[in-house]
């Protein structure tokens, strides 16, 4: 019913040069952008980014909408920044007046320019986890850490928990799914009712997910130590990753992109 | 009125490449005020099918009937809502459905969604208790103190104080000692001789379709494999091992015996008379 519109976040099993990239690599990428996506670096920098994603989008084969139904939940926070914008701007030149009413130009950029750093923002996140095994995922972020244990960051542990977070979203969207489902049998209507059935219809959901989620952690932290597990043990991994030539020119390009953001912006 | 299925289909996430067809085409009729048993392997369709009898998933092709209702394709929840009560489903292990401070309120739940008045929810609830084993000093008390086996209890009481027609259950017993689950079973057998609810039973345990059904449907890979009285159905043994089911122990003591060169015939299913049988043939040896 209602998981089958999350789209954010998940893996899509297809065959891509996106998909075989080192995990760090693309993470890296992602970083990158993402610090040239907050640079005002005005319509320049954003047409380069916006370039870049369309390659990357088309690269990994991924559908169009798929990418767009990310973007569904972003349509009541633009209309709420809007709003919020219209009535505290109150700079530029007035491009509406009705009464005490008035509408100004830089109210309308100001969301324009949020609006649209957001969007990139979500599509790369967006490309980043749907070519990339959650597994990779934390592989790339737990090297990608290592080189701050130096300096006292557990990465090992970091990455344990990031993997059993990843790992229990699928079973809570099963659990979420199963609790619906029995609650529905008891007349609970999910999808209709005022806003008073539909609190009280989510309570009779997160009640018990929240308890079979304590019981299913208690669970895991015995059979983790039951079984010996030891955070600062130091452990080898079963897949080791390599970076390859295309892992290099992917990072090249996004430094690249990030560099003439920086040069627009500082020149 | 018997329920009727015609040509379901059930495909999950159609159109995506996560799209897993479930349900292949499912004919079957299922008798009104009888016990029907489900079984197949993991997978075979057994949830998704049952899923479907109270319109918790519409079916993607094929029609419905049940309870005076006709379900089909592309059909709307709110139209089908009153369906929920006319069909009870028990999921497995349905203590993780309880969230209220009481069990009176967790009770009471279903029926206040059903529109029924606090006064008299409250009052089908203290009816309701008691068919399970729990008396009124329970009321009152938080659903998470109760042991595994009580939670449970409350919870089938909270679809049983719907007072369904037709009561599907998933698994029931799973998890529950020998003890806990023929409680469990004579409960339903008894809503099913003295009120004449429909039961449908989804089990892995050949003990108790056995002892307790008079129907079997066998699903395989969303198909139904075949659909048989339990007498007939249990006659074959060689139906169940095609199908990766392990047969009931006194089917697999006829098999080792009839291996070891008795005569048995197909139609000794209790032990008295398989005893007798074993018995006659020992002494004519001598």
């Amino acid at each position: 019913m209602v998981m089958n519109n999350i789209a954010l976040g998940r893996y899509m099993p297809l065959d891509s040069v996106i998909h075989h990239l080192d995990p760090r690599a693309k993470i890296m990428v992602l970083l990158f952008l993402m610090i040239a996506v907050f640079i005002p670096a005005g319509a320049v920098g954003y047409v380069v980014i916006a370039a870049f994603i369309v390659v990357a989008l088309f690269l990994s084969k991924l559908q169009i909408s798929y990418a767009l139904r990310a973007m569904k939940p972003m349509i009541w926070m633009m209309i709420f920044l809007l709003v919020i914008n219209t009535l505290v701007i109150k700079t530029g030149t007035p491009w509406i007046q009705w009464g005490w009413f008035s509408v100004y130009s830089d109210a309308i950029y100001q969301t324009l320019y949020i609006v649209v750093r957001l969007m990139f923002m979500i599509i790369l996140t967006t490309i980043l986890t749907a070519t990339t095994k959650p597994l990779d995922l934390t592989l790339g972020i737990e090297k990608l850490l290592k080189p701050f244990e130096k300096i006292g960051l557990p990465a090992h542990i970091i990455a344990m928990m990031i993997s059993i977070a990843l790992r229990f979203i699928p079973t809570l969207i099963e659990e979420t799914q199963r609790i619906m489902n029995a609650q529905a049998s008891r007349g609970v209507d999910f999808e209709n009712g005022g806003l008073k059935e539909k609190i009280f219809s989510i309570l009779s959901l997160i009640v018990p997910l929240f308890v079979s989620s304590f019981d299913r952690a208690e669970q895991l932290a015995n059979a983790m130590e039951a079984r010996g597990y030891d955070p600062n043990r130091q452990r080898t991994r079963y897949k080791v990753l390599k970076m390859k030539t295309k892992d290099i020119f992917g990072m090249a390009m996004s430094v690249v992109i990030l560099g003439v953001c920086l040069g627009i912006w500082i020149l | 009125m018997s329920i009727e299925i015609n040509h379901l289909e059930h495909t999950y996430n159609a159109g995506t490449p996560f799209s897993h067809q479930a349900l292949k085409g499912i004919d079957l009729s299922i008798p009104e005020g009888k016990v029907t048993a489900i079984i197949g392997q993991t997978g075979s369709g057994k949830s998704t099918l049952v899923q479907h009898l109270n319109g918790l998933l519409i079916p993607s092709a094929g029609t419905l009937d049940i309870c005076g209702f006709h379900i089909q394709p592309l059909l709307k929840i709110k139209d089908i809502k009153q369906l929920r009560k006319e069909v009870g489903l028990v999921f497995q292990f349905p203590e993780y459905q309880l969230f209220e401070e009481t069990i009176e309120k967790d009770i009471a739940f279903g029926p206040k969604n059903f529109g029924i008045e606090e006064e008299k929810a409250n009052e089908l609830v203290r009816k309701i208790l008691p068919m399970v084993g729990l008396d009124e000093s329970y009321l009152q008390r938080s659903p998470f103190e109760l042991s595994g086996g009580q939670k449970r209890r409350v919870a089938i009481a909270g679809i049983l104080v719907l007072d369904p027609q037709v009561l599907v259950l998933d698994e029931p017993t799973a998890g529950l000692d020998p003890q806990g689950a023929k409680e469990m079973m004579t409960l339903f057998m008894d809503l099913n001789k003295k009120q004449g609810k429909t039961i449908l039973l989804v089990s892995h345990d050949m003990e108790h379709v056995m002892r307790y059904c008079d129907h079997v449907i066998v699903l395989d890979h969303g198909k139904v494999l075949q659909e048989n009285d339990v007498r007939t159905f249990f006659e074959h043994p060689e139906w169940m091992i095609e199908v990766g089911i392990n047969p009931p122990a006194i089917i697999r003591l006829k098999m080792m015996l009839q291996e070891k060169g008795f005569k048995i015939p197909d139609s000794i299913l209790d032990m008295p008379s398989l005893v007798e049988c074993i018995k006659g043939q020992v002494n004519g040896h001598e």
